[in-house]
């Protein structure tokens, strides 16, 4: 009676010992999996993240996002003459246009942008973005720059939400989309994944990222932050943070520019002067939408390091800048979340 | 026999084992899982579609096809460059070798990924 007491008690045993094992050793797998696809839209890489059960879950749900931005891309394309965009630049000073309400919903929080920002992002740049080619090293002369500059002020930009309609007061008024219509995406695209049933996710249209929910082990997503200086790809991260539901946008001197004598022209263009603003190397910023993110990033790059953590603060959002002199400014929230790569003396970005 | 019954027929030694056995069988788990190399890859994607995955420490190059043509990769002393490209501002070939990050042909719709995708270290996008 005893032996057969002792095997049905080892034996008990045994099954525990496998059944926790099993149980242990399973743990980072639970059934759910990350999926990832990319798209090339509005001019760029697009990829989208998802947390899901299955394949073909993750395949239909991100080609629904995907089918999204494609279709805020028709709308906002700044060098398709079909574009929503195109059609209030070519009507200009002339007359109003009738658009989609996801045109009046980005030229809104557009506008509400450059108010925060006193101007500093500015939507209708395009009079003075379209004077540089920076492929082709090619920057304007004074005297154009002093002409167009009248043209940029998003006051003069008249919307009509009850008639769904816009119109630039200016003739020769350009509406330069890019510096939002990205993170405005992400936004966009985020709610469809989560209308569709995905609780986990990462939309990154470039480096506009929007993420949401967590990882399957149950930790936040980790987002690298671009070196403004890398080279040859070794250190292309500076630093990383883990963020989840949480928007970050980076800006950075990198992205288009050329050097001329010395100096460096790039895409982040002052909307004040016309000129690339030259206080920043880089700026990241952390907000709970794309859109905020993407324009914020745009706005504090041009307003420069000191100021521009105040207005981050104010806004009770994050950030990360690097000034033209490789000074290192955090916004007091995240400081300690932010995972630099080597300690902030090792960074030689000029 | 319940757990509970289970447990209060064994004894201290039984236990001990039990614990050992559990203990060795975790550290055989962790071992696995983060001491092992996973290997740096390079995951090539062209027109949105996955076209290959590649260890980065076999030398070699690869062609895919892109809406303008081929794109010729190249793998050399775990770096991976843009030999050649049908695009027209060659962005991508100026890159040069990289050993971790990426690089992307916009014009021709090719992604090069470089990087071990498993680890928990690995980042999940990169803005910038």
């Amino acid at each position: 009676m005893k032996v057969k007491s002792n095997g049905k008690k080892y034996l008990s045993l045994v099954t525990l010992y496998f059944s926790l094992v099993a149980l242990l050793s399973s743990c980072s797998s639970p059934g759910e999996h990350i999926f990832r696809k990319t798209a090339f839209l509005m001019d760029t890489l697009v990829t989208i993240t998802v947390v899901s059960a299955t394949k073909e879950n993750a395949e239909k749900t991100t080609d629904a996002a995907f089918s999204e931005i494609g279709s805020l891309a028709k709308l906002f394309d700044f060098f398709s003459p079909e574009s929503e965009i195109s059609k209030i630049n070519k009507n200009a000073g002339i007359s109003e246009v009738k658009v989609s309400p996801d045109v009046i919903e980005l030229l809104e929080k557009a506008t509400y942008i450059s108010d925060k920002t006193g101007g500093a992002f500015d939507v209708t740049i395009g009079p003075i973005e379209r004077l540089y080619d920076f492929h082709k090293k090619i920057k304007p002369q004074e005297e154009e720059i002093r002409k167009n500059l009248p043209l940029v002020n998003y006051k003069d930009l008249i919307m009509n939400r009850d008639r769904s309609t816009v119109f630039l007061r200016k003739k020769g008024m350009l509406i330069d989309p890019g510096g939002i219509a990205k993170g405005y995406a992400a936004d966009k695209a985020t709610a469809v994944l989560i209308k569709n049933g995905i609780r986990s996710g990462i939309v990154a249209v470039a480096g506009d990222i929007k993420t949401f929910g967590l990882k399957p082990d149950g930790t936040p997503w980790r987002i690298g932050i671009r070196n403004p200086r890398a080279k040859d790809g070794e250190d292309d991260i500076m630093a990383t943070v883990l963020l989840s539901d949480k928007a970050i946008s980076t800006s950075g001197d990198y992205e288009r520019f050329f050097i001329e004598d010395g100096k460096r022209y790039h895409h982040l263009l002052d909307p004040r002067t016309g000129h690339s603003a030259a206080l920043c190397k880089c700026v990241s910023v952390i907000a709970k939408e794309g859109y905020f993110a993407d324009a914020l990033a745009t706005g504090i790059f041009v307003i420069g390091p000191e100021r521009g953590i105040k207005i981050l603060e104010k806004l009770g959002f994050d950030g990360l800048i690097v000034d033209s002199q490789n000074q290192i400014y955090i916004t007091p929230k995240i400081r300690g979340k932010i995972e630099f790569k080597r300690t902030v003396e090792q960074y030689h970005f000029s | 026999m319940s757990l509970k019954e289970l447990l209060s027929s064994t004894t201290s030694a039984d236990r001990f084992l039990f614990l050992l056995l559990l203990l060795l069988s975790l550290s055989g788990i962790l071992f696995v899982k983060e001491v092992l190399p996973g290997g740096s890859t390079v995951q090539i994607e062209a027109n949105g579609r996955p076209a290959y995955i590649l260890p980065l420490d076999k030398d070699g190059t690869v062609t895919v096809e892109g809406p303008l043509g081929k794109t010729l990769i190249e793998i050399k002393n775990q770096r991976v460059r843009v030999a050649d490209s049908p695009c027209s501002n060659k962005l991508c070939i100026e890159q040069g070798w990289v050993k971790s990050g990426t690089i992307i042909c916009l014009p021709n719709r090719v992604v090069i990924r470089v990087g071990d995708h498993d680890k928990s270290t690995t980042v999940d996008a990169t803005t910038g």
